[in-house]
């Protein structure tokens, strides 16, 4: 590097001084642009939340606060709220760890089945499930009728089921990608010397996979707790913190509280992002996107496979049959109440613009967000500048920020000039792009972990600007972390509803939000076969990416071989 | 050079994707009544005028509270189907483009203002709804009036929307308070809440989960009940002894608009005939006097209701209502 200075100051004229400059300083300038941006969009929004909760007609006060923690009510639904994320999110691990398990572990025949049953609700919306089980067992359900059952759904334990159906696909997909980095060999020759299957699990694979589920952990806590679907049709009078800033600030535009109702959902986020990253202090990273290792199906001891096998069949089970339900149901104008099949709600084509809309929102939003994600990545990785740490923390902090409190925070700072950005595409592209960002920067920072830097220097001494290293060198190690940010951001956006619900305007509807609309208004076959149509095009979606993403793996990793 | 190859390609998607929308005569609005009843207006104005309406569906107190929020820049041209507290506010604060409509020529004032502020394209109630199903399997029938709904056998089997978030559930305790007076109307709609399950965040939720059989009695918006029964959902309606409350459904151009040119278009088909059998069609009651879709001839018995005062009190009764209602957790 040093010796790279050197010449370049002896040959500089003054004309390829500015040039110099820059190769020089790019990551330093990349960084100070990338901050700007975080700065905008993801601490100004959520900065806007916090003075809102602060601030009233006369001034700042904590009148809105003490409101809060005065009533009953509101307290009622902090806990159940912080309730159902602990019970969904160690539910859902757990279903997650077994499914995935037996996907990476398990007979050969089992793990193609276990694993579109697992992965294909990801791309349906969350809420899908609370449709799903009134349909089979509301109080006149299908199921309730046959079995002339009287249980009551609607409440806490609905929302629970239908909420831990609902992420199980999320925890599936991350436990297995850690699962899936993880090399074998370890546990195979434990295996060999004798170590039962138990002790293996206990030693090797839990340990190793820690950082894995503390993250799957984080997210889908954070998750759950901000998506408010499931509880807004199920919860009954049972009071949850999502549904009630929904109403707070779409039905009585009371933004002081709804704004309060919000931060009070990121403190415990940040608390345990916090726990999070002091427990993965120091521990080396095992993220997604990690190289794929298939391994070979194991005999597993009757001890483990018993409960396993169990908490597969059910888990993908109940998912397999919600989904089935809503197939059914979109064939049907109200399943259970009319018995014609019919294939009217496949030929109402009012939603397809809708469907259309989400499509370019997350594409737009996928594109972005992996591009500034690596970006990150590398500043943080490379930079050598003050705050950079603090740029890692913020660009990380994504993982901890519940979808409700960035709806919010963009509708405060977005939707008035100068800055006006509400109405249209950008909004609910860019909200995405920084709400989904955590993702792709992670995977991005554990790439740039695994090269050394003297590959880049070598490039630089041997003459190449900072433009060519990064393109013929960086881009291509990174592009693993592109996918990951891009695939995770893309199929995230589709479903979600938490934020955009806030952002969505006339001209500009989105599929989720619509479903959600039919939905709870009682047109299931309509909100189904939109689901299905949503489905299908995610799935093609995902198989042209897939396929591009293969090619092109091949080609960077070809490159890869020709560089060493 | 595969990889350039695809950064081009991306890059095109990319602007392909960001680009794109239509030509055409198109207006933002704000529609409130139910989301199929919203497209049928769409169709209306688009097979009338050629205009294209874009909607996002959102409920009467959602849009109410979006052009609070959103004011004075909004994000819509105009408002086709609000309630009367929005209409009435837009009106004080001016929110509204007033013209003076000559496609509205003739309609009684009730339905317009004289300055062209507002204007009610259609009336609506609320009824109790019934599942026929459920009825007789528990040997009850239908009440006849508001006060059979306090019987203890309801307990858990009652539905209604919530004034929170429904305009038809503000509508609903004007109503009540109207009937019995303000001291002994909030101790009805406090007795009311023993026996109702839930409340729900749309108006219309109601006819739908009663119609499924999930709850046995509903108070729900009229307007969707015809649609629902012709569905062949097992429901029965009535409007107890005592009448129903009405609102109306307002259309109004919102302020800064760029298209008043296309707004005022829209405004004046709306008063046309056609519109109004459309409406009737529907389950409304409309400016220009059709034959109602659900009530036939005679239309219902009405509680004498101030759509003015009903606005006016509106934040007041809900501060009211979230004291009474959920300041302690059930």
């Amino acid at each position: 590097m040093a010796t790279a200075e050197l010449s370049v100051k002896l040959q500089s004229s003054s004309g390829s001084k500015i040039k110099d400059f820059l190769n020089a300083n790019m990551v330093n300038i990349l960084a100070a642009f990338l901050f700007l941006l975080l700065a905008f969009f993801l601490l100004y929004p959520i900065a806007a939340v916090l003075i809102k909760s602060l601030r009233g007609p006369s001034g700042f006060t904590l009148q809105y606060y003490q409101n809060f923690f005065s009533k009953n009510y509101y307290y009622q639904s902090l806990i159940n709220t912080l309730l159902l994320g602990a019970i969904n999110t160690a539910v859902c691990l757990v279903i997650g760890f077994c499914l995935a398990y037996m996907t990476t572990r398990g007979p050969w025949i089992l793990r193609k089945p276990l694993k579109i049953i697992s992965l294909i609700p990801l791309i349906a919306p969350p809420y899908l499930f609370a449709l799903s089980l009134i349909i089979l067992f509301g109080r006149n359900g299908l199921v309730t009728r046959a079995l002339d059952l009287h249980w009551e759904l609607y409440g806490f334990g609905g929302v629970v089921i239908s909420q831990t159906l609902a992420f199980i696909p999320l925890a599936y997909m991350m436990i297995e990608s850690t699962l899936m980095s993880l090399n074998p060999n370890l546990e195979e020759s434990a295996y060999d010397m004798g170590a039962s299957e138990a002790t293996i699990l206990r030693t090797i694979t839990i340990p190793l996979l820690a950082p894995g589920l503390l993250k799957a952990a984080l997210l889908i806590f954070v998750m759950t707790i901000a998506e408010f679907g499931n509880a807004a049709i199920l919860g009954g009078r049972t009071p949850f913190l999502a549904p009630d800033t929904y109403t707070m600030i779409t039905g009585e535009s009371d933004f002081n509280m709804g704004s309060v109702l919000s931060v009070v959902l990121i403190a415990p986020c940040i608390l345990i992002f916090f726990i999070h990253n002091y427990l993965l202090e120091g521990k080396k990273f095992t993220t997604i996107g990690g190289k794929p290792v298939a391994s070979e199906p194991r005999k597993i001891t009757p001890l483990i496979k018993v409960p396993f096998v169990i908490i597969t069949t059910v888990a993908a089970g109940a998912i397999f049959v919600c989904f089935a339900v809503v197939f059914v149901a979109s064939f049907y104008k109200i399943l259970g109440v009319t018995h014609n099949i019919v294939l009217s709600n496949y030929l109402d084509f009012t939603s397809n613009q809708a469907i259309y809309n989400s499509i370019r929102v997350s594409f737009v939003a996928a594109v972005i967000g992996a591009v500034i994600g690596v970006l990150l990545a590398y500043v943080i990785v490379r930079g050598k500048f003050f705050g950079r740490n603090f740029i890692e923390m913020v660009s990380l902090s994504g993982f901890a920020l519940p979808g409700t409190v960035l709806g919010i925070g963009y509708l405060l700072a977005f939707s008035a000039p100068p800055l006006k950005l509400t109405g249209g595409i950008m909004i609910l592209a860019l909200n995405c792009v920084f709400r989904f960002l955590a993702v792709g920067v992670e995977a991005g920072i554990s790439k740039l972990h695994q090269i050394h830097i003297e590959i880049e220097e070598a490039s630089a001494d041997l003459g190449a600007s900072f433009l060519t290293t990064f393109y013929r060198i960086v881009l291509p190690i990174m592009f693993p972390a592109f996918i990951a940010g891009f695939l995770y951001t893309f199929m995230t956006a589709i479903v979600s509803l938490s934020a955009v619900v806030f952002l969505v305007s006339p001209g500009f509807e989105l599929a989720a939000v619509m479903i959600f609309d039919k939905a709870v208004y009682g047109e299931v076959g309509l909100a189904s076969a939109t689901t299905m149509k949503l489905v299908l095009i995610v799935v093609i979606c995902m198989m042209i990416l897939n396929y591009i993403s293969n090619k092109t793996r091949l080609g960077s990793s070809m490159k890869k071989t020709a560089a060493v | 050079m595969k990889g350039k190859f695809i950064a081009v390609a991306v890059a095109a998607i990319f602007s392909v994707v960001l680009a794109g929308s239509a030509m055409a005569e198109e207006i933002n609005a704000y529609m409130g009544t139910s989301p199929e009843n919203n497209v049928k207006i769409v169709n209306f104005i688009k097979q009338k005028t050629g205009i294209t309406v874009n909607q996002t569906f959102q409920s009467f107190g959602e849009i109410e509270a979006k052009v609070k929020a959103e004011a004075p820049n909004f994000n819509a041209d105009i408002i086709v189907g609000c309630g009367s507290p929005l209409a009435f506010m837009a009106q004080k604060n001016g929110w509204a483009v007033p013209y003076v409509s000559s496609g509205w020529k003739g309609v009684s004032e009730v339905f317009m203002d004289k300055e062209g502020s507002w204007y009610n394209i259609a009336n609506f109630s609320f009824v109790l709804v019934g599942n026929k199903d459920r009825l007789a399997k528990a040997g009850y029938s239908m009440p006849k009036s508001w006060k059979e709904l306090l019987d203890p056998k309801w307990k858990g089997e009652i539905i209604m929307p919530s004034p929170l978030s429904s305009g038809t559930a503000n509508m609903m305790r004007f109503a009540f308070l109207a009937l019995y007076g303000d001291d002994a109307g909030w101790k009805y709609i406090a007795d009311l809440d023993k026996n109702i399950h839930h409340y729900t965040r749309s108006g219309n939720a109601p006819t739908d989960l009663v119609g499924r059989g999930e709850f046995m009695l509903g108070l729900t918006s009229d307007e969707n009940v015809k649609k629902r029964l012709d569905d062949g959902y097992p429901l029965i309606w009535t409007v107890p002894d005592e009448g129903t409350g009405y609102d109306g459904t307002f259309a109004l151009i919102l302020k800064g608009t760029k298209k008043q040119a296309t707004a005022k278009k829209v405004i004046d088909v709306l008063g046309t005939p056609e519109f109004s059998a459309l409406m009737a069609e529907i389950g409304y009651v409309t400016p220009r006097p059709a034959p109602n879709k659900l009530y036939g001839q005679t239309l219902p018995k009405y509680i004498k209701i101030d759509l003015g005062k009903a606005a006016e009190d509106r934040p007041k009764n809900n501060d009211l209502w979230k004291q009474k209602f959920r300041t302690e957790f059930k």
